[in-house]
């Protein structure tokens, strides 16, 4: 097999629910060893499914929970057949430790000596009561680097404030951005960019710092605030704030300044089109792809300005349009006329789209308990380097032969000893729920 | 020059406009050197709002100020042999060459990457577009609206009975930049181990079906169940969570579950009732009955609640919950004072203004301050004259020829 970019560079992964597993999800890929630490003992927040034993019965009352399972069944194991986790877990492997009980900590240890980085993203009291310090990492390995991210950072008044990626962002003016422009801010569009974004940059963050040691020979510690990543991508808005003093307007799908620039209706159920227009190239684009119908020559569409100042009654013409086409072939349509289209394409959609299947976005794996199914692919491509999907996401504890008997010399007795005592295991513990 | 981790690498920005920018961007603010070429008219977001003053004027855009600090800028116009002749020189001396022309334009050009690696053998070429290098709609038109609604889980945004919603500002766009500033950041570190060249194909489109967020977890479940997740106000993430007006304004609880749940009745003063049905079982939490038993007396309670009051107890209770704010209500709270968030930045054009801060802190090699975004062409004779040795008369010819 080719090398990979971090090949020999080893990864104590301690992230939950979202912004964590991103990062580590694009280190795994690179080739990184990211080694998942979890316990039999409990099932952390979002780590692999919202709870471990799920049964049909508690399924039945969220649709969320059905479909996040194969064929809506949650089998034996549940904890290894979630769609979130299974999504972002490839090429990652995972161990299992009580790190509540005291010999966990040694075990960890030894760990730490072995590796490169430690990514977690609790709140911050979490690691310091588990005593999985910065200071502590460095006693054990010198040029250690440690990625933290809590919503609000290490320090400062709110170092110790609990958060998901989701209420980060309306502390930081993000929610406030989105919705309707005729519903108040209650009616917010319930999905987050914080946590994803805040995981990319953790990944590029944790390569700046193999950089630094790379250079140095020196490890670090890293602070990626969530809410601060977060605000660093609004920029605009911001800047309007403090060079005017205007707090901007929600603008629900629309432009500041130019129209059409929205989500109209198609043919078919719940099925739209996005158009932008923002000059008047695309505009006359536009009004060639439709057939000029006559109301495209009134005056009051004749210009940027004018078409954004007449937004709502041409909204409604393009409307009249977009409703008896279908949304792909419309699409094409406006595309071939040089004007930015694209229909809102929901899960079926994506699978059956040519563009991915050409790229070869969506590869095929086999995962031991569920079999073969496709999952979305690379997140970007290299043309000398190919990346892609080396294993399936790992089965609670599936590599802890490989981590408590190869990496950390552990006897055949006292592997069955930490079997024995919780700490090793493929199931979580009766009192789980 | 401080030693960051990307201080000795440089980087030939041939992008405008969004994506390309925040890619480079991040790779400024974390040390490399980089070269943003214009064309000579400017990159088109210096003509995007909001405006300094509403003064619609090349220097002023906000939008062209927060993308481009930490930059030098240096106007030349591609399309000329000339003009071709500068980049390739530039080429030589740099890491990276990040862009985000249609696939096959700078081919053309012969300044795609098999002809940039003949004249730098360990250039890495970082290509971000709409839908990638290959592919049949490599060539179409793209914003951010008509992006994020084929890439994302737009569909899921939104009512039910209304139109799908798009997502705030130009954050779909930036963070397709942040993806591939950290596609660039791994290949150079490719780079350092093989010696060898690289050329990164970043999509928007794909960027957006690969958010863990929300997109992955769907396409997943679809292929599992053959079933598209729906558009709904709060889709099945159980009671106690959502956007709730309070007193003053609006506030965000998120508090379902068998942990935070019962935090949440105690705050509200109601942990008695947790020994009771419905609130003892934690299947019928989620029926609809318990939800509209549970704002009968949840949404009134909010009412009588101030934003600060609600994060203190949801801080003292363990409950995940805060405001709804403005960028107004950012600016003095203390947090971000304390941990030296915010950047006042001098620009001639401007004066002193406040940016957001960086998006992570390195604790062993700390950030120098950044240097606002460049004047059009404010770096095009220094590079000239001291980098690539051109004499003054060959300027000013550049010049008379509309190259520079």
């Amino acid at each position: 097999m080719p090398k990979l970019p971090l090949d020999g560079i080893r990864i104590i992964d301690f992230t939950v629910v979202i912004a964590g597993p991103a990062a580590t999800a694009k280190l795994g890929d690179m080739g990184a060893e990211v080694i998942r630490i979890e316990s039999i003992q409990e099932i952390g927040t979002g780590a692999r499914t919202t709870r471990a034993k799920i049964t049909k019965e508690q399924m039945e009352t969220s649709p969320i929970q059905r479909r996040a399972y194969p064929d809506g069944d949650p089998g034996e194991r549940p904890w290894n057949r979630g769609a979130g986790f299974n999504a972002h877990s490839r090429n990652k492997l995972c161990m299992t430790v009580d790190l509540k009980k005291p010999e966990g900590l040694e075990i960890l240890e030894k760990l730490v000596a072995q590796s490169d980085v430690l990514i977690e993203n609790h709140a911050t009291d979490y690691m310091e009561r588990k005593g999985i310090t910065y200071d502590w990492l460095k006693k054990i390995k010198p040029d250690i680097i440690m990625v933290r991210m809590p919503g609000w950072g290490t320090h400062g008044p709110y170092a110790y404030w609990r958060t998901f990626g989701s209420t980060a962002e309306g502390h930081i003016g993000r929610s406030a951005l989105s919705g309707y422009q005729d519903m108040d801010s209650s009616h917010i569009p319930w999905v987050f960019p914080a946590d994803a974004n805040a995981g990319t940059i953790a990944a590029f963050a944790t390569t700046a710092a193999l950089y630094h040691r790379k250079k140095t020979g020196k490890g670090q510690m890293i602070d990626l605030a969530l809410a601060e990543n977060i605000l660093n991508i609004l920029g605009a808005p911001f800047l309007d704030y403090t060079m005017n003093g205007r707090i901007t307007e929600n603008p629900g799908n629309r432009h500041p300044s130019a129209a059409p620039h929205g989500t109209y209706p198609t043919k078919g159920e719940d099925r739209w089109i996005n158009i932008t227009v923002t000059n008047d190239a695309e505009w006359n684009g536009f009004c060639e792809a439709i057939g000029n119908p006559t109301w495209t020559q009134n005056e009051n569409y004749a210009s940027t300005g004018s078409r954004w100042e007449n937004q709502d009654s041409l909204d409604e013409h393009i409307q009249s349009w977009t409703k008896e086409q279908d949304h792909f072939d419309a699409m094409h349509l406006l595309q071939s006329h040089g004007v930015p289209a694209g229909p809102v394409m929901d899960a079926g959609d994506a699978v059956r789209d040519p563009h991915l299947e050409a790229r070869g976005y969506f590869e095929a794996v086999n995962h031991s308990e569920i079999g073969v199914h496709r999952y979305p692919g690379m997140f970007f491509k290299f043309s000398e380097t190919p990346l892609k999907i080396r294993r399936p996401a790992p089965r609670l504890g599936e590599d802890n032969e490989y981590v408590y008997k190869e990496l950390l010399k552990y006897s055949d007795e006292e592997y069955s000893q930490f079997e024995q005592d919780g700490h090793i295991g493929m199931d979580y513990a009766p009192h789980v729920p | 020059m401080a030693d960051i981790p990307l201080t000795g690498y440089r980087a030939l920005d041939l992008t405008s406009l969004y994506m390309g920018p925040f890619c480079t961007r991040m790779l400024a603010d974390y040390g490399a050197d980089v070269i943003k070429i214009e064309p000579v008219s400017g990159d088109p977001a210096r003509d995007e709002g909001p405006f300094f003053h509403d003064e619609n004027h090349p220097e002023k855009s906000g939008l062209f100020l927060h993308l481009n600090v930490n930059k030098r800028s240096m106007t030349t116009n591609i399309e000329t042999a000339q003009g071709q002749n500068i980049i390739r020189e530039l080429a030589k001396s740099s890491d990276i060459v990040v862009e985000s022309f249609k696939p096959g334009y700078l081919e053309n050009l012969g300044l795609g990457y098999e002809d940039l690696v003949k004249i730098n053998p360990k250039i890495i070429v970082t290509s971000v577009t709409n839908f990638g290098q290959t592919g049949p709609y490599k060539n179409w038109e793209g914003t951010d609206l008509t992006l994020y609604a084929m890439g994302a889980s737009m569909k899921t945004s939104g009512q039910e009975h209304k139109y799908p919603l798009k997502i705030a500002g130009r954050i779909a766009s930036f963070q397709t930049g942040n993806l591939a500033a950290t596609a660039t950041a791994l290949a150079i570190w490719n780079r350092e181990l093989t010696g060898a060249p690289e050329h990164v194909d970043v999509s928007f489109f794909e960027t957006w079906k690969g958010a863990i967020d929300r997109s992955t977890n769907d396409l997943v479940a679809y292929s599992y169940t053959n079933e598209s997740s729906k558009r709904q106000w709060n889709p099945g993430m159980g009671i106690a969570n959502g956007v709730f007006r309070c007193k003053d304004g609006y506030f965000h609880i998120s508090a379902a579950g068998a942990i935070r749940f019962p935090r949440l009745m105690k705050m509200i003063g109601k942990g008695k009732d947790l020994i009771h049905p419905p609130w003892n079982n934690p299947n019928a939490l989620n029926r609809p009955e318990t939800l509209e038993l549970f704002d009968s007396f949840f949404i009134p309670w909010m009412l009588e609640h101030t934003k600060t009051d609600l994060r203190n107890m949801c801080q003292e209770q363990g409950v995940l919950g805060a405001p709804i704010n403005t960028i107004e209500d950012l600016l003095n709270d203390p947090h971000y004072i304390q941990r030296g968030y915010w950047q006042e930045i001098e620009h001639p054009e401007t004066g002193s203004v406040k940016y957001p801060g960086f998006p992570f802190k390195l604790h062993a090699t700390p950030n120098p301050e950044r240097v606002r975004a460049p004047l059009l062409g404010e770096h095009t004779n220094d590079i000239l004259q001291n980098e690539l040795k051109y004499s003054n008369d060959e300027i000013q010819a550049l010049q008379a020829q509309g190259v520079i």
